[in-house]
């Protein structure tokens, strides 16, 4: 069997000390986004389950393949969960959700969480969009951003060149940064011309990690002209699968001079926790 | 005489081994990236062991596509319309044009008198349409390449993807997912939209009234989209077996002389 150089791990977790029966309230939240769908379970202010993977072309299983894998084999069913709130590019597909809601605020809300309440700035780095988020000291959106047509699919370009170059996905940001200082980044404007000049680059003798560098220098580069429009403050959080990837992450603090906070959750959960807590909401204002 | 010809292209790269007009042996694997150099020697030990050759049996090698370069040991190079000129005479004498889709590039060679070539045309610059494409899709849809190439030609529905930019077609497909169109459906409106693509660059260049079309490369392997192409272009191609392997059957034709 060939080795699938874009394949990125799927995980899922469910935990088995919350004592979930005790909870006052639980919520759930699912992102169902172009390239992977998340699920996320709250129990009050404990993340309970959840799960990542991979979009399928049924949106609806997928939703339930993420739900049921975050409930693992706990003895939680749906039933139990008070509220859950759909987000995420197929949002409509989410059948168990009682409402939808956007994918900024989402996000935005989940970042507080994974980041803590000092986080102004979220950059949501997606498989076909980047989002650029402005929030207010307090819980309100100030500013967003999301990139131009021409520029989408940058995480699909990642996986078509990952395989082009054999090499895992998930290692493309570290040998990119194995580099004494970046090349000049490849062309900006379209994934798909990046990738042909990238492969190009090797006839010029480019090692891998230049070629690495060159292709996710010009993704941080486009990304950095599209943040800056929201003037961007401390703190500074990522999110989303492109969050994984630090050649894209160092190079996009380095460009911004600011230094994006860390946290123990996975970057991808943000909208589907996110979700989840703006579910804890609806459950409070009924 | 035993010679061979080595084809690599972005994806993958392809060896024929051949002796007095028979091909002994073929050869195929992924080009990659870095190691081009060490994929080509795998590819040419891999072809040589399937015939049963050591390397100093073969007279001649001579290297095409865009990773020419790549075969450090080759004797010449080629450029590919050449390569896939003398494959298609080879195996249809008396072809007046030969079409090569590939991963990502589209070549139409039309024939003149002779060894000659009239004219090249190609994609410029944009890949849409093409074999990377076509991957990338499949895998939205979570579908093999040989599902999609199994479907039926049916005229696609509503179903419709952008035809002029694979990045667009990308997100109109996502955008059909999203309404809960079918998998099928939604490949049937982008392999519509692949051979709309490919006739553009086609661009009525090729009079099918007159002798046969050659279609090689390794997106004609694809039967849904040969036959797509075939009814929107009105163009009844003739399709080798192993037609991916044109460029390096050409190139050890012509180290053959």
């Amino acid at each position: 069997m060939t080795q699938e150089y874009w394949r990125w791990t799927e995980s899922s977790w469910t935990s088995k000390d919350i004592d979930w029966k005790k909870a006052k309230t639980i919520t759930a939240g699912v992102d169902i986004g172009t390239n992977s769908t998340q699920a996320a379970i709250m129990c009050d202010n404990l993340l309970f389950g959840y799960a990542n993977l991979r979009t399928g072309p049924d949106y609806r299983e997928s939703a339930g393949a993420a739900m049921r894998q975050a409930l693992g084999k706990s003895a939680m069913t749906l039933k139990d969960i008070r509220y859950t709130v759909g987000t995420g590019w197929g949002s409509r597909n989410v059948p168990f959700a009682q409402k939808t809601v956007d994918e900024i605020n989402c996000h935005a809300r989940g970042a507080r969480f994974m980041y803590g309440p000092a986080v102004k700035t979220v950059v949501d780095l997606g498989a076909q969009t980047c989002k650029a988020i402005r929030l207010y000291a307090w819980d309100r959106i100030r500013d967003f951003m999301i990139n131009d047509k021409c520029a989408v699919g940058m995480g699909r370009g990642i996986e078509v060149m990952a395989d082009l170059m054999q090499v895992p996905i998930q290692e493309m940001g570290e040998r990119s940064l194995t580099v004494g200082r970046d090349p000049e980044p490849v062309s900006t404007t379209c994934y798909a011309f990046a990738n042909t000049e990238a492969i190009g680059l090797f006839r010029e003798g480019y090692q891998e990690s230049e070629v690495l560098a060159a292709y996710l220098f010009a993704i941080a580069w486009r990304i950095h002209g599209m943040v800056g429009r929201v003037q961007p403050e401390k703190e500074l959080a990522f999110t989303g699968g492109l969050a994984k990837n630090t050649g894209i992450t160092k190079r996009l603090e380095r460009e911004m001079g600011m230094t994006a906070l860390t946290s123990e959750y996975d970057p991808q959960l943000a909208g589907a926790i996110g979700a989840a807590l703006i579910a804890q909401k609806m459950v409070e204002k009924a | 005489m035993i010679t061979a010809g080595i084809d690599v292209g972005i994806e993958s790269l392809k060896a024929v081994i051949l002796k007095d007009g028979k091909v002994l042996a073929r050869g195929t694997g992924l080009s990659g990236g870095a190691n081009r150099a060490k994929a080509v020697e795998q590819v040419w030990s891999d072809a040589l062991a399937a015939a049963g050759l050591s390397p100093s049996d073969v007279s001649r090698v001579i290297a095409t596509g865009q990773g020419k370069h790549d075969v450090r040991f080759a004797d010449d190079r080629v450029v590919e319309p050449v390569a896939d000129a003398r494959a298609a005479r080879f195996l249809y004498p008396g072809v007046t044009a030969v079409v090569d889709i590939g991963a990502d590039q589209v070549r139409l060679v039309t024939l003149g008198k002779g060894d000659s070539i009239m004219e090249v045309v190609m994609n410029q610059k944009c890949a849409a349409g093409l074999g990377i494409f076509l991957k990338s899709m499949a895998r939205t849809l979570g579908m093999t390449l040989e599902e999609i190439s199994r479907l039926p030609d049916n005229s696609p529905g509503d179903a419709a993807v952008n035809d002029g930019c694979s990045v667009f077609a990308e997100m109109d497909a996502l955008g059909l997912l999203n309404r809960n169109t079918p998998r099928e459906e939604v490949a049937r409106a982008i392999i519509e939209a692949i051979v709309v693509r490919i006739n553009s660059i086609l661009n009525e260049k090729i009079r099918p009234a007159e002798a046969a079309t050659v279609l090689v490369g390794g997106v004609s392997r694809n039967t849904a989209v040969v036959n797509a192409l075939k009814r929107r272009s009105g163009i009844n191609f003739v399709i080798p077996e192993q037609a991916e392997y044109a460029g390096a059957l050409g190139a050890a034709l012509i180290a053959a002389g």
